[in-house]
C-alpha cells in the first residue's frame, strides 16, 4: 500500500515538475500525461476504478492529443537556455509557489477530519457509481448536472470551431 | 500492509500538485504550458475531491461523481483556451504570454 | 399702548422708505442714472413727513410710542423683540436726521454730478439714512446694535464712495476698525446686561437697575463699555483719529454723516441709557471728562490746520465733546437741545465749505482768499453758521453750548468749566480764522479769482439750514427770559425720566445772564483774534507759527496720535497679519499641497505594477490569497510568523524584480 502509494506519488509530482521545468515543448505535454497516468493510479486505490478509466480516457486520450494539436499549430523550436521558457518573475513565482505547498500542507495535516476515517465510504460498485452518477441512486441534483455539463460540452466545442476559424481574407 | 492509509498522504499530494502547478502556470512563457499546467492544478483539486469522497462518510459518497463532472468540464475548458491560443496565435505570430501586454499602463 | 396699524404702518414706514428706496437704486441705479436723486428726495420727504407726524403724536399725547414684534424667541430670557420706541428725545432725532438728509440729498444733485457711481452714492445715502432712523427708534439693544453696525458699513462705503484714490481707502478701512473697537466694548457691555437682567430692551434694563438686580461693579463696568462704544462712533479721545481722515469722502457726505447723524448716535446712545448711566456717578465723571478733555483737544488742534474741511471735522469732534460733557454733568436737556442745533449749523458749514470746494477745486485754506465778493451767498451762511458755532447771542448756538457751559458750572465742576469756556474761546478762533482766511482779503491763487457761486440747488439747502441755524434755538428759550412770554418747548419734550432726575439731584434754577455774559465775552474775544491775525495783521499769524514751531507741529499732527496709533497698533496688527499669512501660506498651504504632491508621487511610484503580463497579475491574486490565509487560519504564532517573514520577503522581491 505504501509502496504503491509512494511509486505514484513520485511519478505524479515528478512529471508535474517535468511539466514545469522542462525545455521542449513536446516533452511537456508527454510528461503532463505522465502525470495524469499517476493520478489515475490514485483514483484506483481510492476505489474509483471507473474514474481511473475515465481520467485515462478522456485526460491521457482526448486532452493530451489536444494539446499535441495546439503546439503543433503554434509550432516552436526547442531552445537551449532556460532564459527563453521561463519568466522574469521565476523567484518570486518559487516562494509564492512554496508558500501554497506549505501552507495548503499544513492546514491539511492539522485539520481533523472527523476522528478515524476509513477508506471506502463511497459506492464500492460501478454500478452504483453510474446510478449515483445519473441522480437515480444517491443525491438527485447528479441529474442536472449531468444534462448541464452536456449542453456545456456542446457549447464549447462550438465556441472553439467558432474562435479558431479562419478568416476568409486570411491567408494560410 | 492492511492497515489504511491517513487521508492527510493524499491531501498533501494534490496541495503538492497544484503548487507545482501553480508555480509553473505562473513562470513559464509559452500558453500552451500555462495551460498544461492549468490541468496539473485541477488534477490535483480532483484528487483531493476523490479522497474526500473515499474517506469522509458526511460527504455522501459524491466525490468521485463530482470529479467525473469535473473532468468533463475541464476537458471543454482545453478545447476552448487552445482555440483562443490559436486566434492570438493567427494575429500575432506568437505564443509568449510575455508579449500580451497591450493592458500595461 | 395700543397703536392703530395705521399708526404703526407710519412709524414703521420712517425708516422702511429710505430702505426701499435703497434697494431700488441699488437694483436699478444704472437705468436711473442721474434721476436716483429724484426718486431718493421723494422717499425722503415722505419720512420727513411721517417723523414730523410722530413727534406732534408724540409732544401732542405726551406719551412715548410703543409697539414691538416678537423677533427671535429663545424661550425665557431669550426672546429680541423688534420695534419701535418713539419718545421726545427720539422724535427730535427723527425729525433732525430726516431734514438733514433731505437738504444733503438735494445738495448732492448738483454737488455729485457727473459722478460714477451716481445712483449707487444715493442708494447708500439713503440705506445710511434707514439705517440711522432704525437707530433712534430702537427699544432695545440689540435693535441698536444691528443699525449701529450698519451706519458703519454705510460710513465705510461712503468715506470710501470715490475708491480709486488710495487716501480714501485707507481712511474708510481706519474708520470702520476704529470705531469697530467702539463696537466690540458695546457688544460686551449688550451680553453684560443681558446676562445680569435678562433682558435687553432699554426699560427693562433701566427698571432693573433701579431694583437693583445688577450689582454697582457689574453695573459701571457694563455702563463704561457702553460709553466706550459711543467714544468710537462719535469720536471722542482716544478714538477721534477716525473721523478727520474721514474728510476724504464726498462732502455732502461728511455733512450727513460726521455732523449732524452718525456721530451723533453716540450722543444719542448715552442719552436713551441715561437712567442706567445716572446709577453709577463714576460712569458720569467718566462721560463728563473724556468729553471735556475731547472738547478742548480737538480744538485746540483746529487751529492750526489748512484743509477747510479738517478744521470742520475736528470742530465737530470738539462740539460732540461739549455734548458729552454735558450728559456727563447732568445737563440731559442741553446736551440734547445742542445736539440738535448743532446738526443744522454744523452741516451748514460742511455744505458751506464743499460750496467752495465745488468751486475752486480745492480746499486748502492758503489758496483761497477773497471769496466774500465772489460767493456772497457761501459767504454769508458760513457767517451765520459760525456765529451760531461760536454761540454768539442770540443765534442757535448761544442757547445750547452756553447752557452746558454754565450747567457744568452750576454742578459745581468747575474744572470743566474752566476747560469749556477755553474751547469757547478756542472754537469761536478756529472758525473765523477760516472763514477770514477763506473770504477775506484778496485771492491768493488763480482759481480763487475764478470763482464763481454755486448753483441754486446748492446754495438753496444752505439758506434754509443758515435760517435754522439762526431759530432753531428758539424752541428751546428758557422760560421768561428777558421778561418776554417764551416757553421752554423744547425742555418739555425733551428732559431726562423723573427716576434720573431725582438721581442727579439737580435743582431746577433760572437762567444765569451772568455766565451767559462770560461765554458770549469769550466767544467775542475769540473772533476778535481771529482778525486780527488774519485779516489786520496776517503776517502775524506766519510769525507766531513760526516762534512756536514746536506747539506748532504738535497740534498740526494731532498731537502725535496718529503716530502712536501706527507705531503701536497698527505696526503689531500688521506683524501679526504676516506672520499668519506665512503661516497659513507656507505650513497650511505646503500640508495641503504636500498631500497631493505625495499621492502624485506614490501614484507614480505604483505605475510599474500594471504590467499588462497576466502572469505578473496571477502572481498577485496568489500572494493575497496566501497572506490571506495565513492571517485568517493561524494556529501556531510561530508558522504564522514564519511565514509572514517569508511572504514580506517575497514582496520585497516581487518588488525588485517587477
Amino acid at each position: 500500500m505504501i509502496v504503491a502509494f509512494g511509486f505514484l506519488a513520485s511519478m505524479s509530482l515528478g512529471c508535474a515538475l517535468g511539466v514545469v521545468l522542462s525545455r521542449n515543448v513536446i516533452h511537456s505535454a508527454l510528461f503532463m500525461s505522465g502525470s495524469f497516468l499517476g493520478i489515475a493510479g490514485f483514483f484506483v486505490m481510492l476505489n474509483a476504478p471507473a474514474l481511473a478509466a475515465f481520467q485515462v480516457l478522456i485526460y491521457v486520450g482526448a486532452v493530451t492529443v489536444v494539446i499535441l494539436f495546439g503546439i503543433m499549430f503554434t509550432q516552436r523550436p526547442s531552445v537551449s537556455s532556460f532564459r527563453t521558457i521561463i519568466q522574469r518573475q521565476h523567484m518570486p513565482g518559487l516562494v509564492v509557489a512554496a508558500g501554497l505547498a506549505v501552507f495548503l500542507s499544513y492546514i491539511v495535516s492539522v485539520q481533523e477530519w472527523g476522528g478515524q476515517t476509513e477508506p471506502g465510504q463511497g459506492p464500492q460498485e460501478t454500478a452504483t457509481f453510474g446510478e449515483n452518477l445519473l441522480g437515480v441512486g444517491g443525491p438527485e441534483i447528479f441529474g442536472l448536472l449531468f444534462q448541464v455539463s452536456a449542453v456545456l460540452l456542446m457549447v464549447s466545442i462550438v465556441a472553439a470551431v467558432v474562435i479558431s476559424r479562419r478568416k476568409t481574407d486570411e491567408g494560410g | 500492509m492492511n492497515q489504511a492509509l491517513p487521508i492527510e498522504g493524499y491531501l498533501v499530494v494534490g496541495a503538492l500538485m497544484f503548487a507545482i502547478g501553480a508555480w509553473g502556470a505562473l513562470i513559464r512563457r509559452n500558453a500552451v504550458v500555462v495551460f498544461m499546467c492549468i490541468e496539473l492544478m485541477i488534477n490535483g483539486v480532483v484528487l483531493t475531491l476523490v479522497a474526500f469522497g473515499d474517506y469522509l462518510p458526511q460527504a455522501g459518497g459524491v466525490g468521485a461523481s463530482y470529479a467525473v463532472l469535473v473532468i468533463a468540464i475541464a476537458a471543454a475548458e482545453v478545447a476552448v483556451g487552445l482555440a483562443i491560443v490559436l486566434a492570438v496565435f493567427r494575429s500575432r505570430r506568437t505564443v509568449n504570454v510575455d508579449e500580451a501586454n497591450l493592458m500595461k499602463w | 399702548m395700543d397703536q392703530s396699524v395705521g399708526g404703526q404702518l407710519v412709524i414703521a414706514a420712517i425708516p422702511g422708505i429710505p430702505a426701499l428706496v435703497f434697494l431700488v437704486l441699488a437694483l436699478f441705479g444704472r437705468y436711473l442714472g442721474e434721476n436716483a436723486q429724484f426718486v431718493a428726495i421723494f422717499g425722503v420727504v415722505g419720512s420727513l413727513v411721517f417723523s414730523a407726524t410722530a413727534l406732534v403724536l408724540v409732544v401732542g399725547g405726551g406719551q412715548p410710542l410703543d409697539f414691538a414684534v416678537n423677533w427671535i424667541d429663545l424661550g425665557e430670557g431669550g426672546s429680541f423683540p423688534i420695534g419701535v420706541f418713539v419718545d421726545g428725545l427720539a422724535a427730535v432725532m427723527l425729525v433732525v436726521v430726516c431734514f438733514v438728509s433731505l437738504m444733503v440729498q438735494l445738495y448732492s444733485g448738483a454737488f455729485m454730478e457727473g459722478d460714477r457711481r451716481f445712483s449707487w452714492y444715493y442708494a447708500v445715502l439713503n440705506l445710511f439714512t434707514a439705517s440711522m432712523l432704525g437707530l433712534v427708534l430702537a427699544p432695545n439693544f440689540i435693535q441698536l446694535y444691528i443699525f449701529w453696525e450698519l451706519v458703519g458699513v454705510c460710513s465705510y462705503l461712503l468715506i470710501g464712495h470715490w475708491f480709486e484714490k488710495p487716501s480714501a481707502v485707507a481712511a474708510a478701512k481706519k474708520a470702520f476698525i476704529v470705531t469697530r473697537i467702539g463696537d466690540a466694548a458695546l457688544f460686551v457691555a449688550i451680553i453684560m446686561f443681558w446676562r445680569a437682567t435678562g433682558t435687553t430692551s432699554f426699560e427693562g434694563i433701566s427698571q432693573a437697575a433701579q431694583a437693583g438686580f445688577i450689582g454697582g461693579g457689574v453695573l459701571t463696568a457694563a455702563v463704561i463699555l457702553v460709553f466706550v462704544g459711543a467714544i468710537g462712533k462719535s469720536a471722542q479721545f482716544p478714538l477721534h483719529v477716525w473721523l478727520p481722515d474721514a474728510m476724504e469722502g464726498p462732502t455732502p457726505v461728511s455733512a450727513l454723516i460726521h455732523a449732524a447723524t452718525m456721530v451723533a448716535a453716540g450722543v444719542f446712545l448715552v442719552a436713551r441709557t441715561y437712567d442706567i448711566f445716572v446709577q453709577s456717578p463714576t460712569a458720569m465723571l467718566t462721560v463728563a471728562y473724556i468729553g471735556g478733555f475731547t472738547a478742548i483737544m480737538a480744538a485746540t488742534m483746529a487751529i492750526t490746520k489748512t484743509d477747510i474741511k479738517r478744521v470742520v471735522a475736528y470742530s465737530t469732534v470738539s462740539q460732540l465733546g461739549y455734548m458729552m460733557l454735558g450728559l456727563g454733568v447732568g445737563a440731559y436737556t442741553a446736551s440734547i437741545f445742542h445736539l440738535y442745533n448743532h446738526a443744522f449749523f454744523k452741516a451748514l458749514l460742511f455744505l458751506g465749505a464743499g460750496s467752495i470746494i465745488y468751486a475752486m477745486n480745492s480746499y486748502n485754506l492758503q489758496n483761497m482768499g477773497g471769496l466774500r465778493r465772489r460767493m456772497p451767498v457761501t459767504f454769508w451762511t458760513m457767517v451765520i453758521a459760525g456765529l451760531s458755532l461760536a454761540g454768539i447771542f442770540p443765534l442757535a448756538g448761544f442757547w445750547s453750548k452756553d447752557l452746558i457751559v454754565a450747567e457744568a458750572f452750576e454742578a459745581h465742576f468747575y474744572v470743566l468749566y474752566g476747560m469749556a469756556l477755553l474751547t469757547v474761546l478756542l472754537t469761536a478762533f478756529y472758525i473765523f480764522r477760516a472763514i477770514f482766511m477763506a473770504f477775506a482779503g484778496e485771492p491768493r491763487t488763480e482759481e480763487a479769482r475764478e470763482a464763481t457761486e454755486s448753483p441754486g440747488i446748492m446754495t438753496g439747502p444752505m439758506v434754509i439750514l443758515a435760517f435754522l441755524a439762526v431759530v432753531s434755538g428758539w424752541v428751546g428759550l428758557p422760560d421768561g427770559f428777558l421778561g418776554l412770554p417764551v416757553r421752554d418747548l423744547f425742555g418739555e419734550v425733551v428732559a431726562p425720566t423723573a427716576f434720573a432726575q431725582e438721581q442727579l439731584g439737580i435743582e431746577p434754577h433760572g437762567f444765569d445772564y451772568l455766565l451767559a455774559a462770560v461765554a458770549v465775552v469769550m466767544a467775542l474775544g475769540g473772533i476778535g483774534l481771529a482778525y486780527l491775525l488774519y485779516v489786520r495783521r496776517p503776517e502775524l499769524s506766519g510769525q507766531l507759527s513760526r516762534r512756536f514751531a514746536g506747539v506748532h507741529t504738535f497740534l498740526e499732527k494731532g498731537w502725535y496720535f496718529d503716530a502712536l496709533y501706527g507705531a503701536t497698533f497698527v505696526r503689531g496688527a500688521s506683524a501679526l497679519a504676516s506672520a499668519v499669512r506665512g503661516f497659513d501660506g507656507r505650513v497650511l498651504g505646503g500640508l495641503v499641497g504636500g498631500v497631493g504632491r505625495s499621492i502624485r508621487w506614490s501614484g507614480e511610484r505604483m505605475k510599474p505594477v500594471q504590467s499588462g503580463g497576466v502572469q505578473n497579475y496571477a502572481l498577485f491574486i496568489l500572494l493575497s490569497v496566501l497572506i490571506i490565509g495565513v492571517i485568517v487560519g493561524a494556529e501556531a504564532l510561530l508558522i504564522v510568523v514564519a511565514l509572514i517573514a517569508l511572504f514580506t520577503i517575497a514582496a520585497v522581491a516581487v518588488g525588485a524584480r517587477l
